[in-house]
């Protein structure tokens, strides 16, 4: 596919490191139309959209106490590098009720150093449950079934809420809606062939990139 | 190959390029009839638990009958989930617990619950097709007063043990004017050939003619 040629393409020009709805990280983007040559902004993915060319992230900081969200599409050409500072996942898939939850989750220092785990290790799971503000919040975060929220707050009323809109049992035996929300094994395995030949290559560019990276580091 | 279910893959590839990463973790193996990218919506009393009590109904029959006849995009939404709990019931067999678990929520009788997996799964354990058929029904009915004629359709399990739907193929090569036809195709094999052969001794006769007159 097409697609997939480009984005082999552009990750051998850019390393784009593994991360997760959780991990903070750091984007450099050369914008010619932006004033300054390379802008750098730091924070805490909160969601991950798309497939294909069209995969973005955003990353969410809280600077001079104005919370601030950025979306990247990973395979722009205007993005010069993307770093994973903290390596951890969460309990949800997203991480949009951090607009509501009290401002110390949301910031991370822009100068921040990243934090090296082992290769081989596990991905780190954070448990921890947000606490959120006391005013109105955006969304009705206690209805979703969410579990990085600290829900202790409530109301009777958003309590019983909450419990009206909890997904209902029949919704695990769906076999087509779980069909129709992934891939096929077979289509997998067709797109692992086609991109198993570009597998070397792209291994050796990383590396390259680290090691370039370790030597401006060091 | 594969190529009945491409056209639909890729329009559901689509689909799910604008949705939100979801994770590949659970390998689910491909269905081997086209489906639609969206699911078909059955209005329910119920709701979307109804809807799904109403295909599981079906399931149970087709389980049960072997053979089904209702409205034809109902029947079709229902063959999907009878392709999937078969497929899973293939994969993981009747140890495991969430198969057994799907295989109860779809066969409302329990007996059926056996015959999915000491019947039908040995019997499709090696088959490259899909498990089952789908057939459209004559839909004309001669009702009094007039009502919406609704398409019918047919589902069956493959290799049912009831009377074939489809006749049998009936050899057409012994059939009179196919063998008169047959033989006048080889004659006219025949002749070709000949002249062929004819036109080619002629051009060697020509060359070497033209060679004596030469010498000459």
């Amino acid at each position: 596919m097409l697609d997939r040629h480009d984005m082999i393409t552009r990750r051998k020009h850019i390393d784009i490191p593994e991360f997760y709805v959780g991990s903070v990280m750091a984007v450099t983007i050369n914008d010619p139309n932006a004033t300054g040559r390379s802008s750098r902004f730091v924070g805490i993915c909160i969601q991950r959209m798309n497939r294909g060319l069209k995969s973005n992230f955003t990353l969410r900081n809280v600077l001079d106490y104005q919370g601030m969200e950025i979306m990247y599409e990973m395979y722009c050409p205007v993005i010069s590098s993307i770093e994973t500072l903290r390596l951890e996942k969460r309990l949800d898939p997203h991480l949009l009720y951090l607009r509501d939850a009290r401002p110390e989750y949301s910031t991370f220092p822009m100068d921040m150093e990243p934090e090296l785990i082992a290769e081989d290790a596990p991905v780190p799971i954070n448990d921890v449950k947000v606490k959120m503000i006391d005013g109105d919040w955006d969304k009705s975060w206690e209805r979703q079934e969410l579990k990085g929220i600290d829900l202790s707050g409530l109301t009777e009323l958003q309590k019983r809420m909450a419990l009206k809109r909890k997904t209902p049992d029949y919704v695990q035996y769906d076999l087509m809606k779980e069909y129709r929300s992934t891939l096929p094994e077979e289509d997998q395995e067709d797109i692992y062939r086609e991109i198993a030949p570009h597998y070397p290559a792209l291994v050796a560019s990383q590396r390259k990139f680290r090691r370039r990276k370790l030597a401006g580091d060091a | 190959g594969r190529n009945y279910i491409c056209i639909y893959f890729n329009y559901s590839y689509r689909l799910l390029l604008n949705m939100s990463q979801a994770e590949f973790r659970k390998l689910i193996p491909a269905l081997r009839i086209a489906i639609r990218p969206r699911s078909l919506r059955m209005r329910n009393i119920d709701g979307p638990g109804g809807r799904l009590k109403r295909i599981a109904g079906h399931v149970t029959n087709l389980i049960r009958d072997e053979r089904v006849e209702h409205n034809f995009p109902t029947l079709s939404e229902a063959r999907n989930y009878a392709e999937r709990l078969i497929a899973e019931a293939i994969r993981h067999g009747d140890k495991h617990q969430p198969t057994m678990d799907l295989a109860n929520f779809y066969l409302q009788e329990k007996q059926l619950v056996h015959k999915l997996f000491k019947v039908l799964v040995p019997r499709y354990r090696n088959s490259t097709v899909s498990y089952t058929k789908m057939y459209k029904a004559p839909t004309i009915t001669n009702r009094k007063p007039a009502a919406i004629d609704h398409p019918k359709g047919i589902l069956e399990l493959r290799n049912n043990p009831l009377p074939p739907l489809e006749p049998r193929p009936i050899p057409t090569r012994n059939w009179i004017h196919n063998v008169l036809l047959e033989e006048a195709r080889k004659d006219f094999a025949a002749e070709k050939k000949m002249e062929k052969e004819l036109a080619l001794q002629n051009q060697i006769e020509d060359q070497q003619r033209d060679q004596n007159d030469e010498i000459d």
